[in-house]
């Protein structure tokens, strides 16, 4: 019985080590070479997303949940993978939110949807509410 | 040879395993059933989503969602009779097998997350232990042959293991510049902009290292004496302790400045196997019988 819990003992902490020998940016599940806060990044970013607009125009700032996931992380993979597939695929998440937003008592005042890319200094848009550049893609109206 | 032998095989009681068995295959089973909503919804993300990783890799195209949503339901099922020790040497492989199948296809969709590594390692090193020979449903068998401690060890290695990784990461991807405090700073600023546009809340201790990275090298170096000083956890109780607490403060910390929320350490779950976890059992086990008691008198 010792030679199979050293086996197994053995195998499992060979396994989970063995990500040490990758690329550390080859990240995987559940063996991981864990590179998540490792990066150096700089302050400015440009990232895809979706904005409400309401009817004064106004900029609203919308949920996670909105694109289908609680996840931050998950929702801008979202945007990245719709932008490769170009305007279709743009169009039809911007009208997915849009419904979503509809039934979304939180979000009443809103009546368009925009997907943008915005490029803002981290720092600046924190600390000092400075929002950055942001060009739109897609809009497509809240219908309730 | 024979010291590290003897010291991976020292002897612990049964119950301290099953206790493991208990409490990680509870968490497992009730972090499955609550967000299995959600995993299902991401199934719904379609083919242009799908980047399969880890087992999900023999699919070339995303399963039909409700199929994702029956796995997750038998993933739970295992996981009750993984929990309750029912069948364990039948229904445990099964249930680690499933939980690795359904975690792994909730991070096949762009987006590889790092909070459930851990607790899928624990499972399978559970599931491969003589962990339901207490507190099971399962008659009780002869002692193991091997004793009850080297599972334990197991995790605890598994534990320390993920950590240094991590910290590995860290000097491998950006070197000694980890450590300058403007670093930690962007990474604070970066992931909490994403949150700001995205629309999560942004982490209550954000805003006074902004403008003012300096105080943040005392967290960069502490980081990586955490991270990298892990496998001295697996030397003496004591240090296991001290560590232990360490580590659940730093991601109380992540909490703190990123919103990021690691529960299965945040719970303690994850230090677990450095404890006397049979205790905990045992202290319920207590609390019900004097709760039984007074309510039949």
């Amino acid at each position: 019985m010792r030679v199979y819990a050293a086996v197994v003992s053995v195998a499992m902490l060979a396994a989970t080590l063995y990500p040490l020998t990758l690329d550390p940016r080859e990240d995987g599940f559940p063996l991981s070479t864990y590179p998540m806060f490792a990066w150096k990044r700089p302050t400015k970013q440009t990232y895809r997303y979706a904005l409400g607009e309401t009817a004064a125009g106004q900029r609203r700032t919308l949920r996670p949940i909105l694109v289908g996931t609680r996840e931050v992380l998950q929702a801008i993979r979202v945007f990245d993978r719709a932008m490769s597939g170009g305007r279709p695929a743009l169009t039809q998440l911007c009208e997915s939110i849009a419904a979503r937003v509809a039934g979304h008592e939180d979000f009443g005042d809103v009546v368009a949807i925009r997907i943008v890319t915005g490029t803002h200094d981290s720092v600046e848009y924190l600390a000092r509410d400075v929002i950055g550049r942001e060009i739109e893609h897609v809009r497509c109206v809240v219908k309730r | 040879m024979k010291r590290i032998a003897d010291w991976w095989f020292a002897s612990a009681p049964a119950e301290r395993l099953a206790a493991l068995r208990l409490l990680i295959g509870g968490y497992a089973l009730l972090y499955i059933a609550m967000r299995l909503p959600e995993f299902v919804a991401v199934a719904r993300y379609g083919r242009a989503q799908f980047q399969p990783v880890g087992v999900v890799r023999v699919l070339d195209a995303p399963l039909p969602p409700s199929a994702a949503l029956v796995i997750g339901i038998i993933t739970c099922v295992l996981l009750a009779g993984f929990v309750a020790g029912f069948k364990y040497r039948v229904t445990a492989p099964l249930a680690a097998a499933a939980l690795l199948w359904t975690i792994t296809y909730r991070n096949c969709w762009g987006q590889v997350f790092h909070t459930e590594n851990l607790l899928v390692l624990h499972v399978i090193a559970l599931a491969l232990a003589p962990a339901a020979d207490a507190w099971a449903i399962d008659k009780p068998r002869a002692p193991a042959a091997s004793g009850y401690g080297w599972p334990i060890k197991l995790m605890a290695a598994l534990t320390a293991a993920t950590y240094v990784l991590a910290g590995v990461a860290k000097l491998r991807i950006a070197g000694v510049d980890w450590l300058d405090g403007e670093l930690l700073r962007n990474q604070i600023a970066v992931d909490n902009l994403r949150k700001a546009l995205l629309g999560d809340p942004v982490a209550p201790l954000a805003h006074p290292f902004l403008d003012h990275p300096g105080p943040l090298v005392v967290f960069s170096v502490m980081t990586l004496v955490i991270e990298l000083g892990a496998p001295l956890a697996l030397a003496h109780r004591r240090i296991a302790y001290a560590w232990a607490l360490t580590a659940w403060g730093f991601h109380v910390g992540v909490i703190l400045m990123m919103n990021i929320w690691f529960p299965y350490p945040l719970l303690g779950l994850a230090f677990l196997p450095l404890v006397p976890a049979d205790r905990i059992i045992k202290v319920v086990i207590r609390a019900a019988q004097g709760i039984r008691r007074r309510l039949t008198r």
